[in-house]
């Protein structure tokens, strides 16, 4: 019965989500793939920070990674396929955590999230100088968007934004239910035990820093891929998109929305991408908006949505149950 | 003497009035740091504040000195009643709440400033008296920049004998060790930390009202400070302030030759140092390894 | 045959020498307790054979092989646990899910990515078993931060022991227990170890004599006497050293 109810509303859920371009016209269509991919970019940073208790504060550069990796494998090889170029996002994100990985695994705490902003800084500044490379402040951007083909069955342009949407809706779908899957896997509870207690988790003979740096890997893997989703929405990818507050943003939306939780990252990007675009709409203070939000929730809900509304479940008196045997 | 000289000294003279301000804002996030385990980001933010609490207690008085007293003071005050009615409450929330709030606070800073003051440059005049050159045995010295360095090493100086030989000093270097023990000595400790962040922005805010008449004041202000005073405490290391002063003075003049030499990769320079050294010092030069 | 051996093993902190030459010989199957005045060096024995830290010299032993600077997963893998002076647990997991870590790690399931873990049929019940053989049962969906004192310290025992270790090292199970308590845990942990070698840290006596087949007595570092029960308790050096120290936790008995 209640398995049923389930698959109901994931119905309604997947045919509201078909349903958004018909009922609320582009302009939101757009504001929605925006908004999906903030969320994948933060549920990647919910992992590592949220989960696993990796204080990474440099994730831009895991999207910067992903944004260039996709663009450049567009505009330097003809024919590339799109698929092609969300895996090259996903395989930069991928690799450079994986460079990064053995340095980040030895610190811990304080000294690892000034690393991260460090490494962010620098990240910035080579993307705005190496210009070449990177396109500098103007960016990569022009390159070609190809359409989404399986040779002889069909080919979908993807220029048209209603096909991207649906284009992008699965592929950060799909992210997002693996991230949600990982979590779920015997490797997921090792996650959150090492959030916990470290030592412990050494002494019930699991590696810390491999188990670390595999949730490394696959964070920055996903933001890459969320990065390139970015580059082919925009058709354009530049240094903005890489500088240490477009790290700060993601872990602020999964802060406010609750951290630590898998549906609070999603919730955070959905709160913030409506406050800056009412802001937007109704004062040319956005930053003020912002900075009064962040200092409001962080007062008031410490532990973000989830944690107020897990306060209000206890007391309902609500308990989580067993897994079913 | 001959002009390549005068170049040289000049150019060091620079660098070092920068590197003293870098530390006057380094040390007050430093001090923070030791004391209160917090990284506070909205820091620069109140460098800039006090930048602009000159600019316009000059436009109000017309007088440089009083600004130069009045501006860090108050914003000095700002800095503490963000302590008490903000991170107070907080105590306890973890490293990423002070950040998370502390960014928050950053962003109101430069939303407010913005909003006040709008977004053009605000020149200041150097006063009258400190126009110009001294020339000392025969080389000629801008001498509001040498007013600085005098002036941050008083600063230097108040601050090393209110560490050293005051009663509020020894507590302050105790709780930067070992903040249970103060604790449990009975002192009041959330009083002593507003104290300390009060004295921690007022130093960021002498820097900023020292140096607003050389970069004028404009709203960017924040976020290049903010950089620059964070590598600085990066590369020495948490709460160690001879750490924060030695880097500062390299960096100031590694920024100035930097620009000399190889002007366009100049602040690349910095990062690529940063980087490498965070690699090798994960913990900073002088900073100990956090216990977990 | 030693199933857990020290040789002339040495540590100390900046200078300080808290171990000094220390040879320990476990045999299988017995049950040791390792006593000793407070800052004997008790718990330091324990990291340097568990891996929390490096001996300064000397060499240790674990089924023959010699395991010297092993780190902490690599000994857990071998077969060896131990259990913490100060309750150390997973806050956050509950109660079932802290246990059932151990049984992962148990069945060597680690870096597995395609299973669920709530899906994990035969890893759950064993979860459940080993909470129902320490009662725990009924807190089996509470937090381990929100469990008591008592409950919380059944927990951080168990887990030493979830992972079907060959030898256990307790690091003062009963500190602070109150005595029924007490009395409880020592049942348990009699129960849950038949057949297998432990090592307990205790100040307890009662729970010292209660437990253990033999006694080594550690002092400044050093071990004073190794013996039954009663050849400790007859011990004249062992007396000396309490009686010169007895201010500091010596051999006492609980009077209640």
């Amino acid at each position: 019965m209640k398995k049923a109810l389930k698959w109901i509303l994931w119905i309604i859920l997947g045919l509201g989500l078909l349903l958004i371009p018909k009922i609320f016209g582009i302009y939101y269509t757009n504001f929605f793939v925006a908004f999906a991919i903030m969320a994948v970019f933060s549920q990647s940073i919910n992992i590592e920070l949220g989960y696993t208790r990796i204080l990474n504060f440099g994730h831009a550069m895991f999207f910067g990674m992903g944004g260039y990796g996709a663009a450049q494998a567009l505009a330097l090889i003809p024919g590339m396929p799109i698929l092609g170029a969300v895996l090259c996002g996903f395989l930069g994100g991928g690799l450079l955590a994986l460079i990064l990985a053995p340095l980040v695994v030895r610190v811990s705490g304080m000294a690892c999230a000034m690393l991260h902003v460090a490494f962010n800084a620098l990240f910035f500044m080579l993307s705005m100088k190496l210009r070449p490379l990177t396109g500098g402040e103007d960016g990569i951007s022009g390159f070609p968007i190809p359409p989404f083909n399986i040779p002889g069955i069909l080919s979908i342009d993807m220029v048209n934004p209603l096909n991207f949407y649906y284009f992008a809706l699965v592929i950060l779908g799909l992210s997002m239910w693996i991230m949600w899957y990982l979590t779920k896997t015997p490797f997921g509870q090792i996650m959150i035990a090492i959030r916990d207690n470290p030592k412990r988790v050494n002494y019930l003979g699991f590696k810390v820093p491999e188990s670390k740096a595999l949730v490394y890997i696959v964070g920055g893997a996903f933001a890459g891929v969320s990065g390139s989703i970015y580059a082919l929405f925009q058709n354009l990818f530049s240094s903005d998109a890489t500088s240490g507050l477009n790290s700060f943003q993601p872990v602020l939306m999964t802060m406010v929305g609750g951290i630590g939780t898998f549906i609070g990252p999603i919730i955070g990007s959905a709160f913030f991408s409506v406050v800056e675009e009412l802001a937007r709409h109704f004062t040319d203070r956005v930053e003020l908006v912002m900075g009064l939000t962040l200092i409001i929730v962080i007062l008031f809900a410490p532990m973000g949505f989830m944690g107020l509304y897990r306060n209000l479940k206890a007391r309902w008196g609500k308990t989580p149950s067993l897994p079913k045997i | 003497m001959d002009p390549t000289t005068a170049m040289y000294v000049s150019q060091g003279i620079h660098g070092l009035a920068y590197g003293m301000v870098l530390f006057l804002v380094a040390s007050g996030v430093s001090l923070i740091i030791g004391m209160m385990h917090i990284f506070n980001m909205a820091h620069a933010g109140f460098f800039m504040l006090s930048a602009y609490f000159t600019y316009q207690a000059i436009a109000w008085t017309g007088n440089f000195w009083l600004a130069l007293l009045l501006a860090p003071i108050a914003t000095g005050i700002c800095g503490m009643l963000m302590e008490r009615f903000l991170l107070r409450p907080l105590r306890g929330a973890g490293v990423i709440g002070d950040l998370i709030l502390t960014v928050g606070v950053g962003l109101c800073i430069d939303a407010l400033v913005k909003i006040i003051w709008g977004t053009a440059n605000k020149p200041l005049d150097i006063p009258p008296v400190l126009q110009g050159m001294v020339n000392i045995v025969g080389l000629d010295y801008p001498s509001y920049r040498l007013f600085i360095i005098g002036m941050a090493l008083l600063v230097l100086l108040i601050m090393a004998l209110l560490l050293y030989k005051t009663r509020i000093g020894k507590i302050v270097r105790a709780a930067v060790s070992d903040n249970d023990m103060v604790n449990a000595l009975g002192i009041n400790i959330p009083l002593l930390f507003t104290f300390v962040f009060g004295v921690g922005i007022w130093l960021a805010g002498v820097a900023g009202a020292a140096i607003a008449p050389i970069l004028s004041v404009f709203p960017g202000l924040a976020l290049q400070m903010g950089m620059d005073a964070f590598i600085v405490v990066a590369v020495a290391g948490f709460g160690s302030l001879k750490g924060a002063f030695l880097v500062s003075i390299l960096f100031g003049l590694m920024n100035s030759y930097g620009v000399q030499f190889i002007s366009q990769l100049a602040p690349l320079s910095m990062f690529i140092f940063m980087a490498i050294a965070m690699i090798f010092f994960p913990h900073g030069f002088f900073g100990e390894s956090e216990e977990e | 045959m030693n199933i857990l051996e020290t040789k002339g093993l040495f540590h100390d902190y900046s200078g300080l020498e808290v171990l000094f030459d220390v040879n320990l010989q476990i045999e299988k199957g017995e049950r040791h307790a390792i006593i000793g005045p407070n800052g004997a060096g008790k718990t330091t024995l324990f990291n340097t054979i568990t891996g929390s830290c490096c001996p300064s010299r000397g060499k240790v032993f674990f089924k023959g092989k010699e395991i010297t600077g092993y780190p902490p997963y690599k000994l857990t893998r071998l077969g060896m646990g131990r259990s913490f002076q100060l309750t150390s647990t997973f806050d956050r997991l509950v109660t079932f899910q802290n246990v059932r870590l151990a049984v992962l790690s148990k069945r060597g399931i680690r870096f597995n990515l395609f299973k669920k873990v709530d899906k994990m049929t035969d890893v759950n019940l064993e979860t459940l078993e080993v909470i129902k053989r320490i009662n725990l049962d009924q807190e089996a969906l509470v937090p381990s931060s929100l469990l008591s004192y008592g409950k919380h310290r059944s927990l951080e025992i168990s887990m030493a022991l979830a992972t079907n270790p060959d030898l256990i090292l307790l690091d003062e199970p009963t500190a602070g227990m109150s005595r029924d308590e007490t009395h409880t845990a020592v049942e348990m942990i009699k129960r849950l170890t038949e057949g297998k070698t432990v090592v307990v840290i205790e100040h307890d006596m009662d729970v010292v004599f209660s437990l253990a087949d033999r006694i080594t007595v550690l002092h400044y570092g050093k071990i004073l006497a190794t013996g039954t029960p009663d050849e400790i308790r007859n011990n004249q050096a062992v007396k000396d050293a309490y009686l010169g120290d007895s201010e500091s936790g010596g051999i006492t008995t609980r009077h209640t």
